[in-house]
């Protein structure tokens, strides 16, 4: 985190969600070791992070599923549970069991009963494309269906802070799109939604703000763009004729890899322009010079194995 | 919590099996057992003719089946889907699926004691004073909550795969021994020493007495009250670390 620019709002506003020093233990495993960090109002925030990176851990622990071992967890200020109650929060988890042998129809309803700050049901069905299977039983339903009845019952009622955990496993690529266009209209009313995910792709279109977790710690914090600025994000290439003065390129500024293989050079730099720019300073003539950007699952997994790095 | 309990009702309402077994089966179990018996000869020890006996022991058991059975395998098996932890994340008490689960049960129940009934009056003519009828429905009904908390017990304990084995055990064991099926008096002596400790015999003991218009033994009321503080005590502790583990 050191060193990143975050889209923070001012330290008046109460944080929608703030883990303070957060730690859960499982026997050895640390699965959150020393988590601390604050969401605020209108953030689109993905939780990024490899399996095992403590991500589900840390869900449960911000819905009130799991009690932290120290540390602690608020939400709206109050606790978890208490958020619940108020009817701030909805959530969808991963694994998240249904009722089975009701309708689609009957659970929403049920959902919508059970939220303080209810919408209409039939909004609801609409809303997450349910219409045409309310009558369909929840266990007959495919997983990308069930999916969208655990999205329908995260968004049953008018709640401020929207939590899901993978949502969009198990659906495909068409659905995945029509899933995030929906959530994008709930963030764009103002709510703050949290999701957790695998798909890199997903969180440089959708999030705002990336974390990065890596075992239970937060290895990044911020926007897409600065995780892949963070991780050396644009690669130049170029080739460069008779002897190569490898010293004078490790002089460069802002690299933070360099690799020559015979004739040509790569290159990773966090401010590509500069590195270029000092490149012609150095004498040199390069030929098909490339500049290109890496993606953020690039960045990723640059970020981890250095963290790996530094462990070992 | 009323719209859940109204849904779980629904579901079970809808599910041809378990209405079977818990509303149909005690009725049709009656029949077979009681359906030659004259209704004149007294069972041993008892006072009772062989139908008006039976027709306690159906509709405890039918009430029985409807409470342990509804519980205990749904709270495992939705334990293990994931439904219990979405149930968390809503403003639903975390007691009130548990509560939902046995009023829903309690519901069958209630069907499944009175069917026995208008059997036994209809088919083998079984005449009761009218307190007495309202009391047997009362005193079975109610003593059914201490089969429904054994049964969420046995749901927190098993796992999806264990709890049905472990529930039939539970049920068929307990129906048997506590002579739910035939009387105890047919049992050899050590048999009897067994089963006149479990609160199944109890809870039949219970309702024949208001059909001999006696007073219900202490000893009775004692098994079924320690009973339903050990079930609902250790429905209550399984269920905390459910929660914890979650």
């Amino acid at each position: 985190m050191v060193g990143m620019t975050t889209t923070a709002a001012p330290a008046t506003t109460t944080p929608v969600v703030g883990f303070d020093q957060v730690t859960k233990t499982y026997g050895s495993v640390r699965a959150v070791d020393g988590l601390s960090l604050r969401l605020y109002p209108g953030e689109t925030v993905a939780l990024l992070g490899p399996n095992g990176a403590g991500k589900s851990t840390t869900l449960d622990l911000l819905l009130g599923l799991k009690q932290a071992d120290g540390g602690t967890v608020s939400v709206f200020g109050t606790s978890p549970r208490e958020a619940i109650v108020a009817g701030r929060v909805g959530a969808m988890l991963q694994s998240g069991g249904l009722m089975d042998e009701v309708t689609v129809a009957e659970l929403v309803k049920l959902a919508c009963s059970l939220h303080p700050k209810p919408y209409k049901a039939d909004d609801v069905l609409a809303r997450a494309s349910l219409t045409q299977i309310a009558d369909r039983k929840v266990n007959k339903l495919s997983g990308g269906q069930a999916q969208r009845v655990r999205f329908a019952l995260a968004t049953a009622g008018d709640s401020d802070l929207i939590v899901l955990d993978e949502p969009t496993t198990g659906m495909d690529v068409s659905a995945r799109h029509a899933f995030w266009a929906t959530m994008r209209e709930q963030a764009d009313q103002g709510r703050t939604v949290l999701f957790a995910t695998h798909y890199l792709e997903e969180a440089d279109a959708i999030a705002d703000r990336v974390l990065v977790l890596h075992r239970g710690r937060l290895l990044a914090d911020g926007t897409a763009a600065e995780i892949k600025a963070k991780a050396g994000a644009r690669r130049v290439s170029f080739d460069l004729e008779g002897e190569i003065d490898e010293a004078g390129l490790r002089g460069l500024p802002f690299l933070t890899s360099v690799d020559v293989s015979g004739q040509t050079v790569r290159i990773q730099s966090s401010d590509a322009d500069a590195t270029v720019h000092a490149l012609y300073g150095l004498g040199v003539y390069p030929r098909n010079l490339e500049v290109a950007g890496l993606g953020l699952e690039q960045a990723f997994v640059a970020i981890t194995e250095a963290e790996e790095a530094k462990q070992s | 919590m009323s719209s859940l309990i109204k849904l779980e009702l629904a579901r079970a309402l809808r599910n041809r099996k378990f209405l079977f077994f818990s509303v149909i089966y005690p009725s049709a179990l009656f029949l077979l057992i009681a359906g030659n018996a004259d209704s004149k000869t007294k069972i041993d020890g008892t006072g009772l003719t062989l139908p008006t006996y039976m027709m306690v022991s159906m509709a405890s058991f039918g009430a029985l089946t409807a409470v342990l059975m509804g519980n205990s395998e749904r709270i495992a098996k939705e334990r293990e889907s994931g439904w219990v932890r979405q149930l968390r994340l809503t403003t639903l008490p975390g007691r009130g699926y548990v509560l939902a689960k046995t009023a829903s049960a309690a519901v069958v129940s209630l069907p499944s004691i009175v069917i026995v009934f208008v059997v036994a009056a209809a088919v083998k003519d079984v005449r009761l004073d009218a307190w007495q009828w309202l009391a047997l429905t009362g005193a079975i009904w109610a003593g059914s909550l201490v089969f429904a908390a054994l049964g969420v017990a046995i749901g927190y304990l098993a796992s999806g795969d264990a709890v049905r084995p472990i529930t039939m055990i539970t049920y068929f064991g307990m129906s048997m021994l506590g002579g739910l099926w035939m009387p105890t008096t047919t049992f050899p002596q050590w048999l009897q020493d067994i089963a006149k400790w479990l609160p199944t015999h109890a809870y039949a003991a219970l309702g024949r007495a208001i059909e001999q218009s006696q007073a219900p033994q202490a000893q009775d009321i004692a098994i079924l009250v320690v009973s339903f503080a050990l079930f609902a005590g250790g429905a209550a502790w399984l269920y905390r670390k459910d929660t914890l583990k979650a």
